[in-house]
């Protein structure tokens, strides 16, 4: 049995014990937090729903007997939109944006979804960074070269006619390499994936890590931040062996180590885990948080379930160890 | 990448406007400024801003309150949010003057871990401490708003409901250059009420659109009632985030953003009438004219050597 290395009085809290009553705690708390719509909203105190929470929450909630994920499904179903992407909350424009990859993602082994998630898919397909055209990959090669990087690595935006961003390509590249066969339109997926992991690793801070994904600016590096880094890293575990990668790998066990927010910590748990660090003392770390069923933020608290559940986060993230 | 449209942003601003491009004339006949000196963040911030406030006729009784201070991000050493001193001494005495309530917001545009950032830069332990709420305006619930102003060409934009609640919006800047605009004080903090989870991190939807452009359109939509910018360590050079640190020892008061943001281009050495959105917010948002501005507190002198700034801004500095 593993031991917390905190002692209350003389009595020593056992990790594994204490990690799973802390699990089921706030796994409770996410499923009272479930609208009536099925969906969950960014904040406790907010009733407007949201995809990316949902998300997060229906990934956690997926495997226990707590919340009604079915009506999570539903949700995520009936807010898809007609070309085939997700917005970011029922009622929003409708052109799409990255929550589509995190919506695909829950999907994957709902049999009636399947049409659904095809449309995603080619959305997403369909949907890249603005510099990927021919005029503004010129134009960032030639006259605007503050932000160093390489416009022929282009991955995904946040949102479509912007340029690409780490996080929104992580995704994107987590979800496409899910797709069981580059059949049906969908052949140009390996192409794809391919340019989002050449564009991850371009925009690099040059210390290892990364931000939203402006590395260096002026000539000045950019500080990398530990959760841009960890969803990042989980999107390259094929690829650990890279300099880039293992110098953002200890970059983010270096890092991880100081935190004290539970959203950047569960998702460095989560990344160190998948490149196979050590991650039980993060974990006491993060069970350790004051208040964490109080955590306002809804997709932190739902981050933070994952991260207490790794095998499973990681499997639902695509992660093979 | 961000820089490319910030660039060209800046151009369309200095072209001639044919015809407006705002619904209304939001400026007052004349607007105050007050310049307090403050060498050193400390607990007398609050009598020095509250000694301030006085020279305002400002009547907060029975109304919401929301300061917005400037948080993007935490680097160590680096100066690059409203100090969170400054913004306890602002809370404390809006609660004396009899404010409702009086909450701390803010969407940072560089970190999504708003905890973090909170965290690091010493925001969530005075916070709670005062008890004193702070909103996430990142991850707030939305209102689709109609813009009051079409120089960017969005019709709306989604903004958080604890912004248009509120009945006073107080913009705590820090005094900043900044890589793409020229200069980050209070009209460009109004991008942090901008949501990340709608508009991504960093907003880039702005950048694209014109960072000028959106903070004109941002400002005319959602009014920005006072001014308290924190310049008692500012930044210079390759701001927002890598510039370096400038002790300007001085904190900026005003009841028009425009006003302040020109005087606070003054203090820096730079030609307010150079920076596009004060420039064109002096046409319907505030007063840039010294003219019209009642100067109060200590005056508005040029340093002896302006703020450095990256090489495209260099135009902005006074001869």
């Amino acid at each position: 049995m593993l031991f917390d290395s905190k002692e209350i009085s003389h009595y020593k809290v056992p990790t594994m014990a204490t990690d799973s009553l802390v699990l089921s705690t706030l796994l409770a708390e996410l499923a009272l937090r479930q609208l009536p719509c099925g969906g969950w909203a960014a904040l406790a105190s907010s009733s407007q729903p949201a995809i990316e929470p949902t998300c997060y929450s229906a990934l956690a909630l997926g495997s226990v007997p707590a919340g009604d994920i079915e009506r999570a499904q539903d949700f995520l179903l009936h807010t898809q939109n007609p070309n085939g992407s997700w917005p970011v909350f029922p009622g929003d424009d409708q052109e799409g944006g990255w929550v589509t990859s995190l919506a695909v993602m829950v999907l994957r082994e709902v049999v009636p979804a399947i049409p659904a998630r095809l449309q995603g898919f080619h959305w997403l397909m369909n949907c890249a960074g603005k510099e990927s055209n021919w005029f503004w990959k010129w134009k960032f090669r030639i006259a605007d070269r503050h932000v160093r990087f390489d416009p022929d690595k282009y991955g995904w935006p946040w949102f479509p006619d912007t340029v690409s961003w780490v996080v929104p390509t992580a995704f994107a590249v987590l979800t496409l390499n899910q797709i069981p066969c580059s059949c049906g339109g969908l052949e140009q997926v390996s192409y794809r994936v391919n340019r989002g992991v050449e564009m991850l690793l371009d925009r690099a801070c040059p210390g290892g890590g990364w931000n939203a994904g402006n590395g260096v600016v002026y000539g000045s590096a950019l500080a990398p931040h530990a959760d841009d880094t960890a969803i990042a890293l989980l999107a390259l575990r094929d690829r650990a062996k890279e300099p880039v990668v293992q110098g953002s790998v200890d970059y983010l066990e270096r890092v991880a180590a100081t935190l004290t927010a539970p959203w950047s910590l569960a998702w460095a748990i989560l990344a160190l885990t998948a490149h196979r660090r050590p991650t039980t003392s993060l974990s006491s770390s993060l069970v350790a948080l004051p208040d964490l069923s109080s955590i306002e933020d809804t997709s932190t608290l739902a981050v933070v379930c994952l991260a207490l559940d790794q095998p499973r986060a990681l499997q639902a993230f695509g992660v093979t160890l | 990448m961000i820089g490319s449209a910030a660039l060209a942003a800046g151009a369309a601003v200095t072209a001639p406007f044919l015809l407006p491009k705002y619904h209304s004339d939001q400026r007052p006949k004349r607007s105050r400024v007050a310049i307090l000196d403050a060498q050193q963040y400390s607990q007398q911030l609050d009598q020095i801003l509250a000694a301030g406030l006085r020279l305002f006729p400002l009547d907060v009784r029975g109304k919401r309150v929301l300061l917005k201070p400037n948080l993007v991000d935490y680097i160590p050493g680096n100066t690059i949010n409203t100090h969170p001193l400054l913004v306890l001494a602002a809370a404390e005495s809006f609660r004396r003057l009899g404010a409702e309530s009086v909450l701390v917001a803010e969407g940072p545009g560089h970190q999504r871990d708003t905890h973090l950032v909170l965290s690091q830069s010493g925001y969530d332990r005075c916070l709670r401490d005062e008890r004193i709420q702070f909103v996430d305006l990142n991850r707030d619930q939305l209102i689709r708003t109609a813009l009051r102003a079409s120089y960017t060409g969005m019709k709306d934009l989604w903004l958080p409901r604890t912004v248009l609640e509120a009945d006073f919006l107080v913009s705590m800047p820090k005094i900043k250059t900044h890589h793409w605009s020229g200069v980050t004080l209070s009209m460009k903090n109004m991008f942090g009420l901008v949501p990340g989870a709608r508009y991504g991190w960093p907003k880039n939807i702005l950048h694209w659109k014109g960072i000028q452009e959106s903070i004109l359109d941002l400002c005319a939509t959602v009014p920005i009632h006072f001014v308290i910018a924190d310049g008692i360590v500012a930044m210079e050079g390759n701001g927002p985030l890598n510039g370096s640190a400038r002790p300007l020892g001085k904190i900026v008061l005003a009841d028009d953003s425009v006003a302040a943001d020109a005087t606070c281009a003054r203090l820096m050495g730079f030609e307010p009438e150079r920076i596009g959105h004060i420039h064109e917010g002096s046409r319907f948002l505030g007063n840039a004219s010294p003219a019209l501005i009642e100067q109060v507190g200590e005056t508005a002198n040029a340093p002896a050597t302006p703020f450095q700034v990256v090489p495209e801004f260099r135009r902005l500095r006074a001869l």
